[in-house]
């Protein structure tokens, strides 16, 4: 691939504390990819999120976004690089004390430099994206999960950021609503050229929607590839993964916190 | 937002919603809905061309293009997208906020225009396109909030003699039922409310003693009665000072505690949790607490007494200098049973208020993580309200009848 990557993520050593979870991972996203990063409950996923966020500072190793490595970055420089991009988190992750609409328009009001009715309209088109038009008044508390879900995914494209990173989409969706949103996914990408990072276990989504997947087993990468290479792998890993085949004991894998 | 109804679709809209004029293109889709729309064959067409790319500088622009053109009457505004290429949501924004102002002006305003990409986020944010949302209902009058104020209060005087029949019940008549108790849950109460707060309520007593000790020494000085200091200082704690100081300090540490802890576990589900299980959570969370409430208040009261009188003392060390022996002497024969009755009967009654108050606002909670916020202040406001309140009532009966 002769495409340079806009994320480079190198020997990528990170935990908590003492505890480390990933071990020298290394990966790249490219412009307008869709990247699923896929794996066992446990495996380091979420923490690789959170690391390549700047929500947490990795051990050792280096992540770059555009060539700039955030690892060296101070709190003002990474605001700064946040503002590029979108982060829809597990469960939402909305504020319980704002409204939907205020919730989706809180970065546009903090970064952006337009005035209310401009706000208002953005607003009533990011929930229109998602499916959700008219809910702008309601609080988060009368929203069910998957709608929160959606409000947090609009929120996270609320700024039009180059990079849309997910947290587990399709979970706790049900079937339409989750082809739903890979429709959208799609769509974004095609239409707005936006970057997207999901972390998943979703096998259906997965096949639909990703361009090339990394996967993580206890902390390590054991596969990048698109779909069709998963047919082609001889990593058994792999293999279990697509195929839904059980561990032997369920505790064998072990499953971590995070 | 389907893909099929690009192009074809456009005249099914037409059809469906005569009033508003399709604005949705597609594929040259966007002439045909044009040429439909109500009106068409008559009045002159403006067409305004649409900068590309939109970003705010051209938006603002076409803004003021559009009103100015809406404004000089014309009728029929046809927007020219050809420039368009791509389309950002912020662009698209403008796109619409121009649409709905010349709307708001009595114009019809159609797109028009091979844009590709463009054509589509028009589509897929066809919704946004369509007219003004509808603005929330007005808020209600006065004397509906009246009286749904008052239907509130109904309800929620319903829920509190509930909780305190299921309190009842659970605290005292279900464990000589040999329906149980937790007493594992009782001792960690015991312990939370009752013996972490001696410090603090026996520090706060001292200085209160002290605090009322020089101000009564102060009057007495000009009459050279000090020694009714001791009386006065008795007297006070007994009856007053140590069962409201005490019960504001507890229901700060533990109305608050109470009603964060029920709030929490009912905003994450805990509480559910419980009744899903088959368990009743007066068992299980309000039984411990009331009865741990109702121990702990009436002897964190006494060591409160103990420790005012104690500050009165220390202040006739310091100045007044009495004898020991003096200030105790007549500190014994100012105490008297019925003050110390009073004093326990409020102890008891503010006991009463603060568990019950707490446990009623952490299982009313509503609203997620805000509403524990909420609710923990409003259990405290609560409180001190209440414990007042009831501190006069004990007091006028104590005064006038008894």
């Amino acid at each position: 691939m002769e495409r340079k990557p806009i994320v480079e993520v190198r020997d990528l050593v990170a935990g908590y504390g003492d505890y480390l979870v990933l071990d020298r991972v290394s990966m790249d996203v490219y412009e307008g990819e869709i990247i699923a990063v896929i794996g066992g409950s446990g495996c380091g996923k979420s923490t690789l999120l959170k690391n390549m966020v700047g929500l947490l500072r990795p051990v050792s190793g280096s992540i770059r976004y555009w060539g700039r490595e955030i690892t060296a970055m101070d709190e003002e420089e990474l605001a700064e690089l946040l503002r590029k991009l979108g982060i829809a988190f597990q469960s939402g992750a909305l504020f319980n004390s704002m409204t939907v609409g205020e919730n989706i328009s809180l970065p546009m009001e903090e970064y952006g430099d337009m005035d209310q009715e401009l706000r208002e309209i953005l607003v009533g088109i990011k929930l229109d994206l998602v499916g959700l038009s008219g809910t702008g008044d309601l609080m988060p508390d009368e929203l069910s999960g998957g709608m929160k879900k959606r409000v947090g995914f609009a929120r996270a494209i609320a700024m039009d950021p180059r990079i849309v990173f997910f947290d587990e989409p399709s979970t706790s969706l049900d079937p339409i609503i989750a082809a739903g949103l890979d429709k959208l996914i799609l769509e974004m990408r095609r239409l707005l050229g936006i970057t997207v990072f999901v972390v998943t276990h979703d096998l259906g989504s997965i096949r639909l929607i990703a361009d090339r997947i990394v996967m993580l087993d206890r902390g390590r990468v054991i596969f990048t590839g698109t779909v069709s290479d998963v047919e082609k792998t001889g990593v058994a890993r792999v293999r279990q993964f697509f195929d839904r085949q059980p561990d032997k004991t369920i505790e064998a894998r072990g499953v971590a916190t995070v | 937002m389907n893909s099929g109804s690009r192009g074809s679709g456009t005249s099914k809209g037409a059809a469906a919603r005569p009033a508003a004029p399709p604005v949705f293109p597609g594929k040259g889709g966007l002439i045909q809905a044009m040429q439909q729309a109500p009106g068409a064959a008559e009045a002159p067409e403006t067409v305004i061309l649409v900068p590309g790319p939109l970003s705010d500088r051209e938006g603002r622009r076409l803004l003021e293009e559009i009103v100015r053109a809406a404004g000089g009457g014309a009728s029929r505004i046809a927007l020219d997208l050809s420039e368009l290429e791509r389309l950002d949501s912020r662009g698209c924004a403008w796109l619409i906020r121009a649409v709905r102002a010349a709307r708001r002006r009595g114009a019809q305003v159609g797109l028009r225009g091979e844009c590709g990409e463009a054509a589509e986020v028009i589509e897929l944010l066809s919704k946004s396109f369509a007219e003004d949302r509808p603005r929330p209902p007005a808020s209600a009058g006065f004397l509906e909030s009246l009286g749904n104020k008052a239907f509130r209060a109904r309800e929620e005087l319903l829920d509190a003699w509930r909780l305190a029949v299921d309190a009842v019940y659970w605290s005292f008549i279900a464990p000589f039922e040999g329906r149980g108790l937790r007493w594992k849950g009782l001792v960690t109460e015991i312990e939370d409310i009752g013996i972490r707060a001696i410090g603090i309520v026996s520090l706060l007593n001292f200085l209160l003693g002290l605090v009322i000790a020089m101000l009564s020494a102060a009057q007495a000085s000009t009459f050279g009665v000090q020694i009714y200091v001791a009386s006065l200082v008795v007297m006070g704690f007994a009856r007053e000072l140590a069962p409201i100081m005490t019960g504001i300090v507890v229901s700060a540490r533990t109305g608050s505690a109470i009603a964060a802890e029920l709030a929490t576990m009912k905003v994450y589900e805990e509480i559910d949790a419980l009744k899903g299980m088959g368990l009743s959570v007066s068992k299980f969370l309000i039984a411990p607490k009331v009865l741990a409430t109702l121990v702990a208040v009436p002897i964190l009261t006494a060591i409160g007494f103990v420790t005012g009188v104690a500050g009165g003392f220390f202040l006739n060390a310091i100045s007044l200098d009495f004898t020991f022996d003096r200030w105790w002497e007549q500190t014994i024969q100012a105490s008297t049973v019925r003050d110390l009755v009073q004093g326990g009967v409020k102890a008891f009654s503010f006991a009463v208020i603060i568990v019950m108050v707490g446990c009623h606002n952490g299982l009313r909670v509503t609203g997620g993580v805000r509403g524990v916020g909420m609710a923990t202040t409003r259990a405290v406001v609560m409180d001190v309200f209440l414990i007042v309140v009831a501190d006069l009532l004990f007091t006028t009966i104590f005064y006038y009848f008894l």
